[in-house]
């Protein structure tokens, strides 16, 4: 068991332990000791971040987005920092499913928190494929489905569409019994309406969101800096934009929301927690603060502790619109 | 060190003891969202305290953007982050003769490398390798004029050859580094040679292409753009011949930033 802060019990509290607020968190069929994730694309496959991050203090961890086949990625330079953000265009570089399962998949299974596989495929069938042999594996707590690259040709469109989003989540849902995480894509209209499809579709819960398209450009070569030309944007950037998305997606559908974007400090954690989400994910600041996700989870016993909830989950969905 | 170069200084007793030559740290000002993500730099010496233990590192910038700029207002005291140390390093240089080129900032790995080879120091848990004797070093470093040149006391007291080219002709060979290399290996005999190389992407193209002609082992150190500098972003990649004879991507922060120029797909 990893150590546990203690703290003063508030008065009130007879017992010693009652003060310990409970971290553990339901998201439909797939139940975290922790709300605190790592997002798909920023924590390798575990392996790179062993030397920063106690994992079994995780609530859990996504690596990066197996496709069917091996994919080379898009050309570099592959990333650029911008205004308190990242742009990225990485094109889901990885050697496939079947090396994922061969050579990363055991190591992630021994790490002692819950693995959640990222998959993409081209199209529905695809998908379908990947989550019959992963709901084989042993061991495996959830699948995220990445509807949702801006990266790659056919990535975004699942996302962009309420009846392909259902297609692929309800096929995903038929072919194996494993709980079910849609990414979403910012980059379309209502995203609510996708929201509500991947949720009716059999979505567990839905992970807002993936990154904005962007670009970032180098006048006076005239040239995009990326080699993909553009990209995806991440980081401290996007963080108010993600809040008012699962503020909004928390008030409109009625489905469990794992939030992603930006998130760098305790705080930023409380308040997606306030804005419904019921978890998060540390993305781009893995890269930057690679010991922040290991810490989280005490500080947010403290932060719960010193706000006076017990529990993650009373504190889920609190904003109070202003009147 | 030499116009728009700095030496930065940092406590750090436990990088200095793990640290080989040509492995590089990211560094990163604490606190600030405008840059978000560490830069890497290669490491120029380890430095030592009066017991002789090593207590700390030693990083050589050019200013060259915001971070460099930043970084050259830092003042003694100030906290840094850094993480690593990260990469492969330069192989020990198990060889006759030690060719070091360095186009611009690309003079900072070699004052560890250059120590290494002569036996005057030791980094991390290497053992002890054959000393190379000062003639035998050979550091070959070209730069856009002579008021770029940085650190070249610290080669001086190493007592190895060093030779100088310059863009404007302001300081020995009027021309690229490359000339200077090309000249030295013409009608030489190259058997137990090595070269090491560090540098803008066309000068170490040129060098490796000189290398191959020559029949010469080298290694290239590569700087791609990179965000975490420990392998989980893939951003830092460059192509990697593969045993199939194709090329696949390959982070060169884990599996460089050192890479035999036979290995590259230039």
């Amino acid at each position: 068991m990893p150590a546990r802060l203690r703290f003063v019990a508030p008065s009130g509290y007879g017992r010693y332990d009652e003060c310990v607020p409970t971290l553990q968190v339901e998201l439909n069929r797939l139940t975290l000791a922790n709300p605190i994730l790592v997002a798909s694309g920023t924590f390798g496959y575990a392996r790179e971040m062993q030397a920063f991050v106690p994992f079994e203090r995780l609530g859990g961890i996504i690596p990066k987005t197996v496709t069917p086949r091996d994919r080379r990625g898009n050309p570099p330079p592959r990333t650029v920092e911008t205004a308190s953000g990242l742009l990225n265009s990485i094109g889901l570089d990885n050697d496939g499913l079947d090396a994922f399962i061969e050579k990363h998949l055991s190591y992630l299974l021994g790490l002692g928190t819950k693995i959640i596989a990222n998959i993409a495929g081209h199209d529905r069938d695809e998908f379908v494929q990947m989550a019959e042999r992963l709901g084989k594996c042993q061991g495996l707590a959830g699948l995220e489905l990445n509807i949702s690259c801006p990266n790659v040709s056919g990535g975004v469109d699942f996302g962009t569409d309420p009846k392909k989003t259902s297609a692929v989540v309800s096929g995903v849902r038929a072919a194996c019994e494993l709980p079910i995480l849609a990414k979403l894509t910012p980059n379309v209209t209502d995203i609510s309406e996708i929201a509500q499809a991947a949720a009716e579709a059999g979505a567990d819960a839905v992970s807002l969101v993936n990154t904005f398209s962007g670009m970032a450009v180098d006048w006076r070569r005239r040239r995009p800096i990326l080699g993909n030309n553009v990209g995806g944007l991440s980081g401290p950037a996007i963080k108010p934009m993600v809040l008012k998305i699962v503020w909004h997606v928390a008030r409109t559908v009625r489905v469990p929301i794992v939030a992603v974007g930006g998130i760098s400090s305790i705080d930023d954690v409380m308040e997606f927690l306030v804005a419904g989400a019921s978890a998060v994910q540390i993305g781009t600041a893995n890269f930057y603060n690679p010991t922040l996700a290991g810490r989280l989870v005490e500080e947010l016993e403290a932060a719960l502790a010193t706000a006076g909830y017990a529990s993650v989950r009373e504190i889920v969905g609190t904003l109070q619109a202003n009147s | 060190m030499a116009r728009d170069t700095y030496r930065l200084r940092i406590e750090a007793p436990e990088l200095a003891r793990q640290v080989l030559p040509g492995q590089f740290f990211m560094i990163r000002s604490p606190g600030v969202t405008n840059l978000l993500l560490g830069r890497p730099f290669a490491l120029y010496d380890v430095w030592t305290d009066a017991s002789g233990a090593p207590a700390g590192i030693d990083i050589a910038y050019l200013v060259v953007g915001k971070m460099t700029g930043l970084m050259a207002t830092w003042v003694p005291g100030d906290r840094v982050e850094v993480w690593g140390p990260l990469g492969n390093g330069f192989p020990p240089a198990d060889c006759e003769r030690l060719l070091l080129v360095a186009g611009g900032i690309g003079n900072t790995p070699f004052p560890a490398v250059a120590r290494e080879a002569l036996g005057l120091a030791r980094y991390g848990n290497r053992a002890p390798q054959a000393k190379l004797p000062r003639e035998a070093v050979t550091f070959c470093y070209g730069v856009r004029s002579a008021e770029y040149l940085a650190g070249l006391e610290d080669f001086a007291a190493l007592g190895i050859d060093v030779r100088l080219a310059t863009d404007d002709g302001t300081r020995g060979h009027k021309g690229f580094v490359t000339e200077l290399v090309a000249n030295l290996l013409q009608g030489t005999d190259s058997r137990g040679y090595r070269i090491y190389c560090c540098g803008p992407e066309p000068m170490m193209h040129a060098v490796a292409k000189l290398t191959a002609r020559h029949n010469i082992p080298c290694w290239l150190s590569l700087e791609t753009p990179m965000a975490c500098g420990f392998g989980a972003c893939f951003s830092c990649v460059t192509k990697v011949k593969q045993p199939s004879g194709e090329w696949d991507y390959r982070r060169t922060c884990v599996e460089g930033p050192i890479f035999h120029a036979e290995q590259l797909a230039l």
